[in-house]
């Protein structure tokens, strides 16, 4: 199979094969028009940030995860992306990740910590929002084991090997990073004293930020496939599938790593 | 009649409406046009009465903010103005549920824009106009509950 046409879904490539993703996305990337004039109108700060950038970049990363559920479910069966179970899992998601946007929005209209708050009503909503969170990466697994089975894909073996590899690796991954933030009292592990970080992302470069490891973890989605795509391009078939087993545990060790060396008290960078 | 017996009265009016849109399936031939038209023309003619008797001895105007801030010092018209958002508001929220019906938009998916309308009239609104975007922008393509 050529490099193109390994890559053709059956449909032709539309946001219109599978509507709930993709419109959790538009209206997710819509909800934008209203914090980025609140970001540019807002003087308020949080924790030294314009206090709209967090919503900002969750919105960002939502927008961008159920954007990628949805161009990957093109190559799905049509039959599982169809089916009821499937359909409300995916509502299901697409309202929780709507709450934890009202939730994190609302936060930052009122000034406080949406994560890590400890007031005790809005410590019962984040724990709450916890539960959403695990339900929103859910959608990932099952569309990773989708692809694990789907024998029949329409898609080059190593590519549909490194979108199964990558969709379960978010799940598996975002668990541990995202659950050991939870578990504890804040993302840095030391205590910041100059506020040093990295430009755009904000991690510290000071002491260990967890936030690398959630972001690797979450991104597998991404990398993987991605990695996928380069050995199909350059790599014999049976070449390819191996590269994609090692640069899945390359990442998985990247990921890790970045895991510990954040949990030991060390900067990434 | 003093205008804090007629706020005390007209905020229950509303919330009733309120919470007959949300329970609108249950009986839609009398609660639509109750609800849709009685209610916000009732509301509409407290309204304009209001503004009739006060509007004219009442300090401020409407050249300025400042000026409007001062208008709103006048306790009967800024119940005018509060009796002002709610039939609007009603009315929207109205419009919102026959509108969904017409388009074939899940009632569920309404309810949960409710609240909205219903404490930040706008910010319903938006959410309502976002979601009939991505709809049109994304058609399903075929009959379901999703739609």
């Amino acid at each position: 199979m050529s490099f193109a046409a390994s890559l053709a879904p059956p449909q032709s490539l539309s946001l219109r094969a599978e509507p709930i993703l993709s419109r959790i996305t538009l209206i997710m990337a819509l909800s934008l028009c209203i914090t980025l004039p609140a970001y540019a109108l807002d003087t308020r700060l949080f924790q030294g940030e314009n206090v709209w950038l967090k919503p900002i970049k969750f919105q960002l990363a939502l927008a961008l995860y159920f954007g990628t559920l949805a161009l990957y479910a093109t190559w799905l069966p049509e039959s599982l992306t169809t089916s009821p179970k499937i359909r409300r899992l995916l509502i299901a998601a697409g309202l929780a990740s709507f709450a934890e946007m009202i939730w994190i929005g609302g936060a930052a209209m009122f000034g406080t910590a949406s994560h890590y708050n400890t007031m005790p009503l809005l410590y019962g909503v984040y724990a709450l929002m916890g539960v959403l969170a695990v339900l929103l990466i859910t959608v990932s697994l099952v569309f990773g084991l989708a692809f694990w089975r789907a024998k029949r894909s329409p898609l080059s073996e190593p590519l549909r090997l490194s979108m199964a590899l990558g969709l379960v690796l978010t799940f598996v991954l975002t668990l541990i990073a995202a659950g050991t933030l939870s578990a504890l009292s804040g993302h840095h592990i030391g205590t910041p004293i100059t506020g040093s970080s990295l430009p755009l992302m904000g991690w510290s470069r000071e002491v260990g930020d967890l936030r690398v490891a959630h972001f690797l973890a979450t991104h597998a989605l991404h990398a993987i496939p991605l990695i996928g795509l380069l050995a199909v391009a350059f790599l014999p078939q049976r070449l390819a599938n191996q590269a994609v087993w090692a640069g899945a545990s390359a990442f998985t060790a990247l990921t890790i790593f970045t895991y510990i060396q954040a949990l030991s008290g060390s900067p990434f960078l | 009649m003093s205008a804090e017996f007629l706020f005390s009265l007209v905020n229950p009016l509303a919330l009733l409406g309120w919470i007959a849109l949300a329970a609108t399936p249950l009986a839609p031939r009398w609660i639509d046009p109750v609800v849709g038209y009685i209610l916000p023309g009732a509301l509409s003619l407290a309204y304009c009465v209001l503004m009739l008797i006060h509007l004219a001895d009442a300090p401020g105007g409407f050249q300025s903010l400042s000026a409007m801030q001062a208008l709103f010092t006048d306790p009967d018209v800024a119940l005018a103005g509060w009796i002002h958002y709610l039939a609007f508001d009603l009315f929207i929220g109205a419009w919102v549920l026959r509108d969904a019906r017409r388009r074939g938009i899940a009632h569920w998916q309404v309810l949960l824009i409710l609240p909205f309308l219903f404490l930040l009239g706008p910010a319903g609104l938006l959410a309502y106009l976002m979601l009939c975007l991505a709809r049109r922008l994304v058609p399903s393509h075929q009959e379901d509950g999703l739609s």
